[in-house]
């Protein structure tokens, strides 16, 4: 059973045109990464499945109930929350959640106090929200998701301002919704996290999606994931590297190798250094295959926000030849 | 289908069947929840109650009154006439200034922390949205009103008295019926407390701007007073919605008149419709994409709405003339002499003197004329009174020549002001030995202009 279903989503702002057709279905209980560079519709079209902007052309339906605009009762078991969440800043936590709530037609102090304990947010309810970091307004904007016991949840960028325990904190919530079954669309530009949450991906490109399918489709599909590797003998392994199928290697700037591996290529290519006498001290994933098809489809306009800049230039450069 | 018809039947509609009212009932608990957890709305509550109540203290601790105001010569001899001084001098300013603090930035604060996402990703619709913030808003405005109505009652009849009232025709009215008209007076200020809300929302939506939603109000009805004073046609005026706050006045004359009254309630609610129309069919169809598209929006609407609202008020002023005159010097002149003549027979009751029954004045050829380039219309009179006194021992009797100068406004009402040779002075001694106000010094009084 579908728990989203758009088809044929157009939108334009003025002369922008932000979607272009945009086709998407998720089955119930998947986690459907959303990905694409600045500017490619992910969170207008999280807006157009929100209600909040209506399409020019195109239908949505959500858990099976068509979107009518502007009247969003199709979002009833949905929740979720486009660009970063904001609150009513001189009213604290828990009475902008009891607002919500109360929107929600729902009593709930104890599904409150459990809310905001699941996103680490206990000991600040009561404080005013114009008090909170960026980070605790998105914490508390799960908690307001998670208020409307959803059965489908549209996030987008999530993790966005938390710092690493909350990212990891977010990841681990959001993989515990997943297994009670939520159907997930997150949308989100840190790839590797999403990497690890999401079963299926779209990935959108100037309004369009340019490939949508299952993890394991887009891992068999995606061009060579590139490491930056160190040895204890560089000239000997840019030697293999010539003759490995799957393996392309060149000189790092900051020292090393910049490789490019295909998928299944990696395990035979560190074996042959091995049985070659080569040492491998070093090897570090900088483009998963999540990534490296991103880049791919993407036009290789965005890179992990992650990466040292000088890294991410030299081993650009050394992967150019590929 | 008009878009208030479309309003009522989205929220009636089959989307909505599910739980109609439970949205809207939900949405405007939650706003009156943050209305009330809102500083500036408790600091407008807070005035609303003590500001009456500080009037009438520096009133009873000066001799002097606003007699410029209708009903002010009266504040030291009747408490109700305290409130309706702050009903006379407060509505035209009061009202719109509630109705902007109000419902001037409830949706443009929305815009301004970014929060009509969150709101509009619940359980309700849009249209539950826009009229659960519609009741919140009314409600509190109703409720601001009222307690200034019942504070400046309290602060009258606690620190002056609950005294008789002179009605705008020169007799008392009971202490009850006072009362009863004046609190009728305050409740005739809904309908355009609410279409001045209407105005603030329409403008919170179109600008998007929390300042302009909240001023913009106010300085509507200061360019509406001014117009107010502008022309002679009667029409003009009372299309106005600033001028149904005055409407009141006819209550108080011994014959009630309520046909600008009613008027003014049905302009109230053409202004009030129209306003809610429009801010719903801007509403209805706006994207809320975020800060990019919302930028690039700029001033071009608040811009559009300012400009329209000019020309409207520029269209009115040329119209200024529109309609017949509600001020003639025939209207003026009977109106005025029997309210001089029942002044007098107060008056010397006042002092002690036996007046019989159905007593009055000989009054000879009451003339009136205006000053200006036109015998029509507001602005300043003069009128003249011819009394015969009574002849005095051998003294035979003859006319004596009162003139009082009289200020019309556009509605009929007007205060007339003698020199103090034969009227006396503002305040007299009553045969008790008080000190009472003397009813002839300033003569306020209301005609029907329509």
């Amino acid at each position: 059973m579908a728990a989203l279903r758009a088809s044929g989503i157009v939108k334009r702002f003025e002369t922008v045109c932000a979607l272009d057709g945009v086709d998407l279905a998720l089955q119930t209980g998947q986690v459907r990464g959303l990905l694409g560079p600045n500017g490619a519709g992910k969170t207008t079209l999280l807006r157009v499945f929100f209600g909040l902007v209506r399409p020019d052309a195109g239908t949505v339906e959500l858990l099976d109930r068509r979107l009518e605009w502007p009247e969003a009762e199709a979002l009833e078991g949905t929740a979720g929350f486009v660009e970063n969440p904001s609150f009513y800043p001189y009213l604290s936590g828990r009475v902008n959640l009891e607002l919500m709530a109360e929107l929600d037609g729902r009593t709930a102090t104890a599904k409150i106090d459990d809310a905001l304990a699941r996103v680490g947010l206990a000991g600040r309810g009561d404080d005013r929200v114009n008090g909170y970091s960026t980070g605790m307004k998105q914490r508390l904007g799960i908690a307001a998701s998670l208020l409307r016991e959803p059965r489908l949840l549209l996030l987008d960028e999530p993790s966005a301002g938390l710092d690493p325990a909350g990212v990891r904190d977010m990841s681990a919530l959001l993989r515990q919704l997943a297994n009670d079954g939520v159907t997930i669309l997150l949308s989100s530009h840190q790839i590797v996290e999403v990497e690890e949450i999401c079963d299926s991906f779209t990935i959108l490109r100037r309004g369009h999606v340019v490939w949508d399918g299952t993890a394991e489709q887009l891992r068999e599909q995606a061009p060579a994931s590139a490491y930056h590797m160190q040895t204890s003998d560089d000239a000997r392994t840019l030697e293999l590297a010539e003759h490995q199928r799957g393996v392309r290697a060149a000189p790092s700037r900051r020292g090393g190798l910049a490789l490019a591996v295909d998928l299944g290529a990696l395990d035979p290519w560190v074996l042959a250094l091995g049985s070659a006498g080569v040492a491998v001290r070093r090897l570090e994933l900088l483009v998963s295959p999540v990534e490296s098809m991103f880049f791919a489809l993407t036009g290789d306009s965005e890179r992990p926000p992650n990466e040292p800049s000088e890294l991410a230039e030299l081993d650009r450069r050394a992967l150019a030849g590929i | 289908m008009s878009t208030a018809s479309a309003l009522a039947a989205d929220a009636l509609g089959p989307s909505a069947f599910t739980r109609p009212e439970n949205g809207i009932r939900r949405v405007y608990r939650t706003e009156v929840r943050k209305l009330s957890s809102q500083v500036v709305v408790r600091v407008v509550a807070l005035l609303c109650l003590v500001v009456p109540f500080i009037f009438a203290a520096l009133l009873k601790v000066q001799s002097g009154a606003p007699t410029d105001t209708l009903y002010g010569v009266w504040v030291h001899s009747s408490g109700f006439a305290v409130s309706l001084v702050v009903l006379a001098s407060g509505a035209a300013w009061g009202v719109p200034l509630i109705a902007g603090t109000v419902a001037g930035d409830m949706f443009s604060s929305e815009d301004r922390y970014g929060t009509w996402k969150l709101v509009l990703t619940r359980s309700c619709t849009r249209s539950n949205v826009f009229v659960g913030k519609l009741l919140a808003a009314a409600t509190f405005v109703i409720a601001l009103e009222l307690l200034m109505a019942f504070a400046s009652m309290a602060a009258g009849v606690l620190l002056v008295g609950a005294q008789s009232l002179v009605d705008l025709n020169g007799t008392l009215f009971s202490p009850a019926h006072s009362a009863l008209l004046v609190f009728i007076s305050w409740l005739t200020l809904i309908p355009p407390t609410l279409a001045f809300t209407a105005i603030a929302v329409l403008l919170s939506i179109a600008t998007r701007n929390g300042i302009l939603g909240v001023i913009a109000p106010f300085a509507l009805a200061l360019a509406m007073q001014l117009l107010l004073l502008v022309g002679t046609g009667i029409w003009s005026h009372l299309l106005l919605v600033g001028a149904a706050v005055f409407t009141w006045h006819g209550l108080f004359d011994a014959h009630p008149y309520l046909g600008p009254l009613l008027v003014g309630i049905a302009v109230s609610v053409i202004w009030t419709v129209v306003c809610i129309d429009v801010s719903w069919a801007l509403l209805r169809r706006r994207d809320f994409a975020g800060t990019p598209v919302s930028r690039r929006r700029g001033w071009g609407t608040p811009v559009r709405v300012v400009v329209a609202i000019t020309a409207s008020i520029a269209l009115i002023a040329i119209a200024g003339n529109w309609g017949p005159a509600g001020v003639t010097a025939k209207r003026l002149r009977s109106d005025l002499t029997p309210a001089f003549n029942h002044l007098t027979v107060l008056q010397q009751t006042e002092l002690g003197r036996h007046v019989p029954k159905g007593a009055k004045l000989t009054l000879a050829l009451p003339t009136c004329s205006r000053r200006g380039s036109v015998p029509y219309g507001p602005g300043e009179w003069i009128c003249y009174f011819y009394v015969q006194t009574p002849s005095t021992g051998a003294l035979p009797s003859e006319p004596t020549n009162i003139g009082y100068d009289v200020s019309v406004n556009w509605d009929g009402c007007y205060k007339a002001q003698s020199p103090p040779a034969f009227i006396g002075q503002q305040t007299m001694r009553n045969k008790q030995g008080k000190s009472v106000v003397n009813p002839l010094y300033t003569i306020y009084g209301c005609f029907n202009p329509l």
